[in-house]
Order: structure tokens, then sequence, then C-alpha cells
């Protein structure tokens, strides 16, 4: 682990052409660090915290001076600052080549270039930050679309922290009533886990759910998602491609087995920066290449949590390539039904029977028309569960996140089973309790810790 | 300056409730053992004193005396050693548990339970594994002999009656204690357990008198001392309910409660118990009694802010009951005998500070009460207790090596909480005076540690008791296998013989060999479908209607001792469970596993949170476990903290 109390400089901004670079210096020496880059008005360390010194940053050498860039140096001092510490932030000219001399010079004072994250870590260790929000600054950095923006900033305001914590109440009220009768049962008495705990328990599980069934939108808002085109050979895969894409990308020919390598763009698709790969048809192969490039459609698939089944609208509905449809298992998929302005081959009530499975919807499509894009652009949409994220607020877009909140709901399951069985209270509560911890991974909060106060708010204890 | 006169004006009350409630007549006076003889006059140089002969007291000098030190047990009378002030009961959920933990490790209590018990029943045997907890209704006489007997046969203990003045400290250590009439008790260490003495007041409607019981006194000036040696302070309340005359109740009105059928010893090593067990009753107060309560609350202290300590929200006055939970309109009561022959009947579930007169008024509602007579009313009793957080985690004082408390001074209530701190501050001091390591328990390994590290390691706003859900690792803190977790720490600390650790690896081997042979042997059990199927037997067993006992039925023979049935079925219906805790248990004790040099709070503690600085501070943890166990300190403080100490070892902080 690095060294948590010293000074620390890195260039604040996303790398790329912009009007302006923001370097940012942290620690308890930023100020006499930023001094020694910075010719103004005033010296920095004379100055009140939270004001703007227009100047020159510059590059010191033994009796020279050299201007670097014209800078404005904000001033933060501890404890109000981003990350709480006394800090000076340069604004700069953009183009990269300014803020890296800017940081060299910093560097050369003393500064130690600060690691990926370093600075919301500090904020977070002195208290600015909850781990919730610490994750979101850092996923806010990273926003590529719009969205993904809102998503972030809404995180920012803790709205999946108030969500989670008030989860987090019902849990412990519910772990409050089973610890009672395990301690207290000569005075709280009945059964070990009442029907209203039991429902409760029920009733917090199924919250969980809804907010981990937004979890893959969140997180596809959040990173973006990778969409696979697959299909047999001459499917009209290149050409469905092409036409979401709006430009002829991928190259199409009536040669069945035309694209052999992955061809990959974005799309965004309502605020999801989607990547759409167009793939070699998946068949028995003719050549060795062709084989190759099977091997990498199948290869496509993997981690690829939503697919795009591209089907020859022309052809009768057929039972898919065994290959094909194995690697589809525990995907969601949605199927394309091309070249619609065709003589259809089949009904889609063929195809549906056919080839979907569970919930796999069927839209017709044609890439020379245009006819059914927007309906497949929302069927694609649906599938990565935009809808039923009801909306991005509180949503949880951190597979952390996300891998903690399906641990507590297992153990509520686990819980739920348990008192099923008739197993008791403090089986039941160990669960709960193992609930309430995995929660408190996102919280930041010991829960079990309340416990005893709520058992003395509710029952009477003690003869 | 003398401080152990009276500071209120309160000494003519005193003499007037000695006057009054005298010590029940017709209780048998103890037999003094040898070693109490001359008590009065004695004076002189010991390894150990321990300060009060409570139910701490005694723990810490018996541990002293067996590992073969020279030790005082000081007391101001040697008759009330081990005095059951409150109710005639040792165990309960997590009380018993810890009780056959301090018998595990070659503690007291147990024994003298079994020797005292006039009642006895496992709570709970139809509930969960961790809450199987043994109770026992105690003859109070008599446990207070049977301990003066116990203690009376160690060898190298003595007792000295007097008042503890104050600690003597020479070169910043416990170097002995002063008494009230100037006699000087030398030693290397010194243990403190003066219970509700310390500095106590008792209320009684509107009247206040010092003592630490009824009758008795109060220690004030050894209170000021410790606040002298830079100790912080804090007030607590506590209450105990009226006992009544036997012949003035009419039992014919109240329900029975049975002892069990066939009573389970608290002790690994009594053996089969032979007790002729007595009953005690049930009844409960009613909208009448409430009635009077109501109209009264001005005349209870606790509701007219003359008491200022913080009482126990799981042992309310009858006061709180009413006030708090105003929709019950009944409360069970428990109506407990002190002893065999003793007239005293205790009333479990009214403990109370009203006025004498009110108190006869609301006890007389009460069915089966109607023509009943005090022995002793009811009270409230504050009392001083140091703020634990100055206690390192044997419960020796941070600041004053050498000296170390115990019981009712560090927060706690229970005779079994006591028992248990004596325990370990007994064990601890004697180890250090030989110049041995210190011993601490783990969370995981006893209830005892759970209750010495939320001492060191919490807040505490009221009187600390014990409960199960206190120990995260509760499934693996049974009843059932205390000597299988404590025997051989017991045997290492030399207050367990050879033959009992021998006895103990037998026990549990022969529970091993028994859960051997039922995963070999198949019995034929009916399924839900009326058919018959062959299963392991220990799968059976993990049934929940599966039962030791009724192997028979099923064609084995059992070959497990009675007291070994309990343990081997938990082992076969919560093996998964048990497991799981073993593993996070493990995990923790990683953690625990890390040392936080005591340099490491005077340095600059950069890159945590201000409040987990604060609480470092304030508790100074030794273990980063103990660390990350504080309210407040998160996670990413542990890690953060781990970084300090890493450092604070790898470079002094002089040459920072």
């Amino acid at each position: 682990m690095q060294s948590l109390d010293d000074t620390i400089a890195a260039i604040a901004t996303a790398p790329g052409a912009a009007g302006l670079a923001v370097v940012r210096v942290s620690g308890p020496d930023a100020v006499r660090m930023a001094d020694a880059v910075f010719e103004g008005g005033t010296a920095l360390a004379r100055a009140a915290g939270h004001t703007l010194h227009h100047g020159w940053a510059v590059a010191r050498g033994e009796d020279t001076s050299s201007r670097l860039d014209e800078v404005v140096a904000g001033l933060f001092r501890a404890p109000r600052s981003y990350t709480g510490e006394d800090t000076v932030e340069f604004s700069c000219h953009g183009g990269g080549v300014p803020a890296r001399r800017v940081l060299s010079a910093l560097q050369r004072a003393g500064a130690r270039l600060a690691g990926p994250g370093e600075f919301t870590l500090r904020a977070f260790l002195r208290g600015r930050l909850d781990l919730a929000q610490a994750e979101a600054v850092a996923d806010l950095v990273h926003a590529e679309t719009e969205s993904a923006g809102d998503l972030a900033l809404a995180q920012l305001a803790g709205a999946l922290s108030s969500r989670l914590k008030a989860l987090e109440e019902r849990i412990t009220d519910a772990a409050a009533e089973v610890e009672a009768r395990v301690d207290f049962a000569e005075d709280v008495g009945g059964i070990e886990t009442p029907p209203h705990v039991r429902e409760a328990i029920a009733a917090v599980s199924r919250e969980l759910t809804l907010l981990l069934e937004g979890a893959p939108w969140a997180r596809a808002v959040r990173e973006g998602v990778r969409v696979p085109l697959v299909g047999r050979p001459n499917a009209g895969k290149s050409s469905l491609f092409n036409a979401l894409l709006g430009e002829d990308r991928a190259i199409v020919t009536d040669e069945p087995g035309t694209t052999r390598d992955r061809v990959s763009e974005r799309i965004e698709l309502s605020g999801v920066a989607v990547t759409l790969s167009d793939t070699a048809g998946v068949r028995t192969a003719t050549s060795p290449v062709e084989a190759l490039g099977v091997e990498r459609s199948l290869a496509a698939l993997e981690g690829a949590p939503l697919v795009l089944w591209v089907v020859d609208g022309t052809e009768p509905a057929a039972p898919p390539d065994p290959l094909l449809s194995a690697n589809l298992d525990g995907r969601t998929v949605v199927i394309a039904l091309t070249k619609s302005d065709l003589a259809h081959g089949a009904t889609e009530a063929e195809v549906t029977h056919a080839l979907g499975g569970p919930g796999r919807r069927v839209v017709r499509v044609s890439a020379i028309t245009g006819e059914g894009l927007d309906e497949l652009r929302s069927a694609l949409r649906a599938a990565l569960g935009a809808d039923r994220a009801g909306g991005l607020s509180g949503a949880v877009a951190n597979p952390r996140h996300t891998d903690a909140l399906t641990r507590s709901r297992e153990a509520l399951g686990r819980a739920a089973e348990a008192a099923e069985r008739g197993e008791p209270g403090e089986i039941v509560a160990l669960e709960l309790r193992d609930s309430l911890a995995a929660l408190g991974e996102v919280t930041g909060r010991n829960a079990s810790e309340e416990l005893l106060e709520r058992i003395f708010a509710r029952f009477c204890i003690g003869k | 300056m003398r401080m152990d006169e009276p500071v209120n004006g309160q000494a003519p009350a005193r003499e007037e409730s000695t006057r009054h409630f005298a010590p029940s007549p017709g209780a048998p006076e103890a037999e003094l053992p040898e070693n109490a003889h001359g008590a009065a006059a004695r004076e002189g140089v010991f390894d150990v004193v321990v300060v009060g002969a409570g139910h701490a007291g005694c723990e810490a000098a018996h541990a002293c005396a067996r590992m073969g030190l020279a030790t005082a047990l000081l007391t101001v009378r040697v008759t009330d050693t081990a005095k059951m002030s409150c109710n005639p009961a040792v165990g309960g959920v997590a009380k018993g548990q810890m009780v056959r933990e301090i018998d595990a490790l070659g503690g007291v209590m147990g024994l003298v339970t079994d020797r005292a018990g006039i009642q006895f029943k496992m709570l709970n045997r139809g509930r969960g594994p961790a809450v199987w907890s043994p109770r026992a209704q105690c003859d109070k006489v008599r446990y207070s002999a049977e301990m003066l007997a116990l203690l009376g046969a160690a060898p190298g203990l003595v007792f000295v009656e007097g008042v503890a003045r104050r600690v003597r400290v020479r070169d910043g250590r416990a170097a002995g204690v002063e008494l009230q009439d100037g006699r000087r008790l030398e030693a290397r260490a010194v243990v403190i357990t003066p219970g509700t003495f310390l500095n106590g007041v008792l209320h009684i409607g509107e009247r206040q008198l010092a003592g630490g019981r009824l009758g008795e006194h109060a220690a004030l000036a050894l209170s000021e001392c410790l606040a002298e040696l830079g100790l912080e302070r804090g007030r607590l309340k506590t209450g105990t309910p009226p006992r009544l005359h036997r012949a003035s109740i009419a039992f014919d009105a109240l329900e029975l409660a049975l002892g069990d059928a066939e009573p389970e010893p608290f002790s690994h090593w009594t053996g089969r118990l032979e007790v002729d067990q007595v009953p005690c009753w049930t009844t409960h107060t009613n909208a009448a009694t409430h009635d009077v309560i109501r109209r009264n609350m001005g005349r209870s202290p606790l509701y007219s802010g003359a008491i200022t300590g913080t009482g126990p929200r799981y042992c309310p006055s009858l006061e709180d009951k009413v006030v708090k939970f105003p929709e019950r309109t009944a409360h069970h009561l428990f109506l407990e005998p002190e002893g065999r022959e003793t007239d005293e009947i205790y009333v479990n579930g009214v403990s109370t500070s009203m006025p004498e007169d009110i108190q006869l008024e609301f006890i007389r509602t009460i069915a089966g009460l109607e023509r009943a007579e005090m022995v002793r009313p009811g009270y409230a009793v504050e009392y001083d207790f140091v703020l634990p957080h100055q206690l390192d985690a044997t419960l020796q004082v941070r600041a004053v090596p050498g000296l170390w408390l115990a019981g009712q001074i560090c927060g706690t209530s229970g005779y079994e909480e006591a028992a248990a701190q004596g325990f370990v501050a007994g064990v601890n001091a004697a180890r250090a005076v030989r110049g041995e390591t210190p011993f601490v328990l783990r969370r995981d390994q006893a209830y005892i540690g759970v209750l010495v590290d939320d001492l060191v390691t919490r807040e505490h706003r009221e009187p600390y008791r014990m409960f199960t859900s206190a120990a995260e690792h509760r499934l693996l803190l049974r009843s059932d296998n205390a000597d299988e977790r404590l025997a051989e720490t017991g045997h290492a600390l030399g207050l367990l013989s050879d033959a009992q650790l021998a006895l103990t690896r037998e026990r549990w081997a022969a529970v091993e060999a028994e859960e051997e042979r039922l995963s070999r042997v198949l019995v034929t059990v009916a399924a839900p479908q009326g058919d018959a199927r062959r299963v392991r037997a220990i799968d059976w067993l993990a049934r929940p209607e599966g039962r030791y006992d009724q192997l028979p039925e099923l064609g084995v023979e059992p070959r497990l001792e009675r007291s070994l049935r309990a343990a081997l079925e938990v082992r076969a219906r919560y093996r998964g469970y048990i497991e799981r805790q073993q593993r996070t248990a493990l995990a923790a004790a990683e953690l625990e596993s890390v040392l936080l040099p005591e340099s490491l709070w005077s340095r600059e503690l950069t890159g945590l949170s201000r409040e987990a600085v604060e609480k470092l501070r304030r508790w100074r943890p030794g273990t980063a476990g103990v660390a990350s166990r504080l309210a407040g300190v998160s996670p990413s403080d542990v890690a953060v903290l781990l970084v300090h100490a890493r450092r604070a070892r790898e470079v002094p902080a002089s040459q920072r």
C-alpha cells in the first residue's frame, strides 16, 4: 500500500483535445510545492483558501526561471478540499503538453505522481466520501456518455447508499426480532421466526432482486456493453451490422462466409455505449481460414450478456445449429429475422417455435429499407433491462456492489429456507447477520452492532 | 486527607438502616476456615492482594492461590464471602455457558453452584443449541459456606478482614493496599473487586443511604483513590426486588415451577448430581399493580431525578416496565426461595426503588401475595465504575501496571460476568507476578473472551450483561463443549490437574469414536410416504426428529454417557453451520494476530478518518482485530492502520 501522508500530484483531466487541463497537487506540502512552480501576484502560502490566482507556471533553475504556461491556480485549504488535504489545482491550457510540463515541475519540487484513484482514496480515507461515493467519483471520471454521467452523479448524491440503508434497516429489524427470541425466549416468547419476520425477509429479498435486475443496465450504462451478432453464414449479419451502424463498415457479398474476422464498432443506444461485433457465420467450416473465423465467433460470445442472433428471414424455419445453440444457453438473446423486404420463408411464430428460448424476442428487419430497425433497437434496450431499472437513480452499476448485494440476497434466501425448515433462531440469525455484513460492504456500516439497541427498544426484556 | 467518611450527611440514615434491616435471623453463620482466623489483625507481604470477596474476588483469589502465589483476600466480613446480593440463582442464557467455561478453565463458580444448588434447570432444551443454558437456584447461605470451604482449602490463601482505603503505588506500579485502620498489605499485584460498594448509595423511595448493600457500608475512599490515580469514572445503577416472608404467601394460588427431573451439574468435575430439589412459583402483576405504580411515580427516585446512574435495560425496574410498555397489562413474576431453610422469598421481576409502603401496596395486589409481608424492601443502588477503555485485554489498568479490576467496577452486572472477570484478572495478576505472558481468550474461544473484549473495546452506557447475541461465533460457544474448548488452556494455566485433562480428552475421544461408529451403522427409519428406508445413523441424528436417546428403538446400542449426548446431537445436526462459523473465526483470528505496538498511539496517524483516530487513541487496541471492532473504525481505516503499524515497527517515532 502506498504512503498516505505525502504530497501527490497528477493531471486531473482526461487526456485528449480539450480547452483546459487541470493539474492537481494535494498533501501536507501542496501549497509550498505549488508556490515553487507558480509566479503570481501573491504567494499561495499567504493566500486564503477557496481563492483563484492568475499567474504563470514556471520552472525555476539555479538562478534562472522559465515560464511554462499561463495558468489559474485554485487554492483549497484542508479540510475544505476534495481530498480533505491542502490542495492546489492549476488550470493550464489544453493539449497535454503544458499540463505535463507543470506536472513534472511539481515532481521536481518534491511531489509524488499520484496513482490511479489516489486522490479519491484520500478523500475517502479522510471521511470526505463514503465508499459508494468514492467509487462513483471514479465512475464519473470515466463516464463516456451523458447518461453514464447522470448515473454516476446520482450515486454520488448517495442514491444507492440511501436505498441500501433503507433495506439495511429492515433486515436489522428482522434480525432484532429473531435475536430477541434467541436471548429472551422467556420475555418475548412465541415461535422463533414469526410470520411477519419471514414476510419482511421475503420483501427485502424482492427489493434486492429488483435492484439487481437493474444492475446489467446500470452496468451497461457505466461500462458500455458488447453485443455480438451471430448466425449462420449469409444470414445477413454484416448488412444488419452496417444498417445499425449507419455506414458500410463490414464487407457484404452474396457469398456465404465472407466475414472471416470480427469487426467491431460502437453505437449509442439510449445513452449506452454498445459495441456491436460482426462475426463470421457459424457452420461446419469448409476451409481452415473459415474454421478460424468460426472459432473466433464463438469466442466473441464469451462474457457477452446479450447476443443478437441473426436469422435469414427468407428461409423456412429450421432447428438451430447445435454448436451455436449450445453457446447461447444462459444468455439474453434477441433474434433478428432479416431480409423482410423479400418473401418471408416462415412466420414469426414458426421461428419463435424453432429458435425461441424463454423470453427471446423475434424482430423482423430489413437492412435495405430500414424496416424494423427501431423496433430492434428497442428490443435490445429492453433486453439489457433498461425498462426494469426503474430509472437509473440508485441503480447498482458497480460489479463489486452487484456481488455484495447478490450475496446479501442469497443469505436472505438461506434465512428464509432455514425458517421454513423450522431451524432454531440462532441459525436464521446467522444468515441474517451474513446478509447484513454483505450489505455493509457497500454501505460501510456495521449494522449487527445495533441489534441489541433494537431489541431493547422493542421488547420488554427482563423479569 | 481522609476520604472515607460519608460526604453528604448520610451517616445517620445509614445507622438507622442498620437497625432496621439487620440480616434475617435464623441464617446459620458459616463456619470459618482455618485461614480466616485472625483475619481482622493480619497484615504483611503477599504476591497478590485481592480486594473484595464477592464473585469476582473469590475467583481471582482462588486462581492466584492455586497458581502457587501468596494471596490475601481482603473483605469486610469473612462470613459474607461470595454473598448473593440479588437473585438466588446462577446461570441462565449465555451466563450459564460462561459458568461452564470458568469451570472448564479451573475456576470455582460451577463447583460451588453444584454444592449449593436447590433447583437445576437446563433452559431452552427445546430450542437451538446456542441457547441451551444451565441455571440453578441456590441456597444463598450454603453458597457462601461452600465458597468459604473451597477457598479455605486453597494453599497460600489467607483472609484479611478490613476496608481498603487506597492502592499503594510505588515507581508507577501497584505495590499493595492500605486499609482504613492503617494496616498495610504489600503485594506485587493488586486485584480490586468492590462491586456496588464503590461509592455506593442506596435508594428506597425518598430515602438515600450510603452503602453497597442494605445495612452495609460504602467504599468511598477507594473510589477517590482511583480518581487520584487518574482513572475516569462513571456512575451506574442497579436494583433489587423486595424479599417476602415465606409464611405470608398463599402458595396454593400460584403455579409451580419445577427443576429438571434429571438435573445436570454445572461443573465438569461434579459427576452425578444428588440433590433434593425445591420448587419455585410463578405469578404476575395486573392492572391494579400497575395502577399503584402509576399513582406513585413521583415517589420513585428513578423518576424524580434523584438517581443519575444508568440502569440496565435488560433488568428494568417495575416502574420502567410500566412506563415503557404501557400496553402490557401483566408482567410475569417468579417467586424464588433464597434457601432451603431460610424464610426469605425473592420476587423476581419487581425490582423497584419505591418507598416501602408503596412496595407493600403493589405487592399485595398480586395473586397469591395479598397478605404478603416484606422481610426487606427492594431498593436501587448507584455506584461508581471505572470506564473500562482504561484497561488492557487482561483487565489491568493501563496507567498503573500491577493493578487489575474485575466485576461491577468494570461496568458489568451479574455474578457470572463478575466471576469471569475475576478469573481473568486473577490469572493475569498471577502470571504477571511469575513473569509470564498475558492470558487472553479470543472471541471465538469463549464467552469470557467476548466479555473482556467487549468491555475494553466498546462504549458502555449501562451495566454490561452477557447475551448470546454478543457472540458472533455463538454456535461454537456452547454449554455442551466448554471443556472441549478450554480444558487444555485450564491445564496449561496450572488450574486443572493432569487427571482432569485426561478425563476431558477421554470424554471427547468417546464423542469422536461414537460419531465415527454412527456414520458406519445403518438404521431403518420410516419415510414420509410410509415406506422404510435405510440411512446412516448419524444422518438420522442430523434430522430434527433424531434423538440419541431413541437409538435403541432403531436397534442401536447407545455408548455415550448422558452428559455427552447433546454434544453429539449438535455436531450431527449443525455440522455445516458450525464449520461455517469456524471458517469466519479463522479469518478473524488473522487480524487478531497482528499486534499494534503501544507506540503507535503517540504517533501522528495520518490517512485515517478523524473519528477513527479519536476512537483508536481512546481504546488503544492491542491488535488489528480489536481495532476493526471499534465503532467508527472502517475496514479502510484498519488497512491504513496496518501501514502505520508496520512503519512504527520499522521506524521508531524519534527517528522520523
